[in-house]
């Protein structure tokens, strides 16, 4: 395979990817279905950042979140049920069970294992620590800027943490799991060692105690912008919303079987972080995953980056084993 | 493609028996005879009628694509085709089913190809529910470890109680500062956001730092599992004889 040069890189030569805006296809369909599927994701997220600005405070808490979250999650699996982007991308029941335990995990046992060791833990000793009074101005500024500030400073963490993760091996290792998913859905982004989850969720977007509806328009920036990472539906994004968040056409090749592409599109909703560090390419693929397309069974999920450091670290480190000549 | 793997052994006791009578596996059948009772949790067991006239080989050779995926090695003798499969990729027509063993028979009314399949993504579903429903309980005794804040905080005001010195009122009087609702910014103002209001006295601060652990989404999950479990057991069960039929018809 020839691959295509972007900047000092040439990607594409291990698996077919589709490079440049204009070579990516566009939604099919008459003016109606055209209409929707380019202005529903910003029309969705400055709705939902209208409501969580001008809702009263009776009805601006954490459960008309969850509730909103659940709602908007359901909406987009049933467009990714009427509107694939890719059949071979289709949710079975098998990816839908093996993707809500993860998302069970998340909600249950990974959460508790926060509140205990977590990033809990680490912003309360900061706060704590480092006398974080001094920045009490924050809460000061207009609620949209500190929405943006709560969000792009856990992007810029993510970003960083998900970079390292492609470039140490011991940080590769919990994080190769996830990239042995052979397909995008809604709830993908949960699928992981829990290793890897709990890494990832090491985001200090919190340590500063910003004001408490500044969180909720921060948490709909990730709902609205981040939920389309995984999401096997096209959308017709506007330019410039392509421009400044993460799409799936970007994450799709982040999960590309060809390697160099991997290494891109690293940050979870502000694809500009990547844009500013030099990691940003636009395109899309649909062939996914490592080994040619193998799918780790969720036992293997569990065990691999124990199993393979183990391994990593034996043949490093353990005795060579000796060839006996034949007589 | 194809990538050579172990077949899965031993095998369950097969519903129809050997052509001559025997069994196929009487090994397990008598080691773990009450099994046949539970493993329809994850054993799948149907058939097909073929087409009137059709050979072994024309079925078999009908079905044999479904058997030239990723982690799949096949085997065929005769009247009986096994299959086993190994990291099985989503795209897999039948990727929820790990192995299993497919006959044509003679039956009065023509042949038939019976078979019978065995999923591990359908007994994990299975056991998913009561797995959340221990999370569950696992939440509720740790959560009466673990105070909140709150709490804690009422218990130690309690017990310093009379003896507050000015020091400490100082120290309250801080944190009730602390408390107070920062008033909003001007462009907020102007724009018409809600003004914060000042949290009650004793009311927890919003966010899942100062909360204690909840069973609720542990108990949400168990239900959500069971509900899968049932509509998959239901579901898989038909899709895979809508593939066998449609492959083996041709339609």
């Amino acid at each position: 395979m020839d691959g295509v040069r972007v900047g000092n890189r040439v990607v594409g030569t291990q698996s077919p990817v589709t490079i440049g805006w204009e070579n990516i296809p566009k939604v099919e369909g008459g003016p109606v279905k055209q209409f929707i599927f380019t202005w529903f994701q910003p029309t969705v997220l400055f709705a939902l950042l209208a409501f969580w600005y001008y809702a009263p405070n009776s009805i601006a808490v954490t459960s008309t979140a969850i509730g909103i979250g659940i709602g908007f999650r359901v909406l987009l699996l049933g467009l990714e049920w009427a509107y694939p982007r890719f059949d071979s991308w289709h949710l079975t029941w098998k990816e839908l069970v093996t993707d809500l335990f993860y998302v069970g995990l998340g909600y249950t046992l990974l959460r508790f294992v926060d509140s205990y060791i977590g990033s809990d833990v680490m912003i309360k000793a900061i706060q704590h620590n480092f006398h974080l009074e001094a920045f009490k101005w924050f809460t000061g500024l207009p609620l949209l800027v500190q929405a943006f500030l709560i969000a792009f400073i856990f992007d810029f963490v993510q970003y960083w943490m998900h970079r390292g993760m492609h470039n140490w091996y011991p940080l590769w290792l919990p994080h190769s799991v996830h990239h042995y998913i052979t397909q995008l859905n809604i709830n993908k982004g949960a699928v992981g060692n829990p290793v890897e989850l709990f890494l990832i969720g090491l985001g200090i977007g919190g340590f500063f105690d910003f004001v408490p509806r500044a969180f909720l328009l921060a948490g709909t920036l990730g709902l609205a912008v981040g939920s389309y990472q995984h999401i096997n539906v096209r959308f017709n994004s506007p330019r410039w919303w392509r421009y400044v968040f993460n799409t799936t056409e970007h994450h799709s090749l982040h999960h590309s079987q060809d390697f160099e592409s991997t290494r891109s599109n690293y940050s979870g909703t502000f694809i500009f972080i990547d844009r500013m560090f030099g990691t940003c390419i636009d395109g899309e693929a649909e062939l996914l995953g490592m080994e040619g397309g193998r799918r780790m069974s969720i036992r293997e999920q569990m065990t691999y980056p124990f199993t393979e450091g183990w391994k990593t670290l034996r043949e490093k480190f353990g005795r060579p084993s000796v060839a006996v000549p034949a007589e | 493609m194809t990538s050579p793997v172990r077949l899965a052994q031993p095998w369950a006791p097969q519903p129809w028996g050997a052509a001559d009578g025997s069994s196929t596996d009487t090994s397990f059948a008598e080691k773990f005879p009450s099994m046949r009772f539970i493993n329809w949790i994850w054993h799948v067991r149907g058939s097909v009628p073929l087409a009137p006239g059709q050979s072994n080989p024309d079925a078999f050779d009908r079905l044999d694509p479904l058997f030239r995926e990723y982690g799949t090695s096949h085997e065929r003798t005769g009247d009986t085709l096994t299959f086993s499969k190994k990291d099985q990729p989503a795209q897999d027509k039948m990727s929820v089913f790990d192995s299993g063993v497919l006959r044509i028979e003679k039956g009065a009314d023509g042949a038939v190809l019976r078979y019978h399949l065995i999923s591990r993504a359908l007994l994990f579903c299975f056991v998913l529910a009561p797995l959340f429903l221990g999370i569950a309980q696992f939440t509720i005794v740790m959560g009466k470890f673990q105070k909140p804040a709150s709490e804690v905080a009422a218990t130690s005001g309690k017990s310093a109680g009379a003896a507050k010195k000015p020091a400490a009122k100082a120290a309250d009087k801080a944190e009730a500062d602390k408390a107070a609702p920062v008033p909003l910014n001007p462009v907020d103002k102007f724009l018409g956001a809600p003004e914060p209001e000042k949290p009650k006295k004793g009311e927890e601060k919003p966010g899942r730092r100062n909360k204690k652990p909840s069973p609720t989404p542990a108990y949400v999950f168990a239900a959500i599992f069971a509900t899968l479990y049932v509509i998959g057991r239901i579901l898989e069960d038909w899709l895979v004889k809508r593939l066998f039929k449609k492959s083996l018809l041709g339609s």
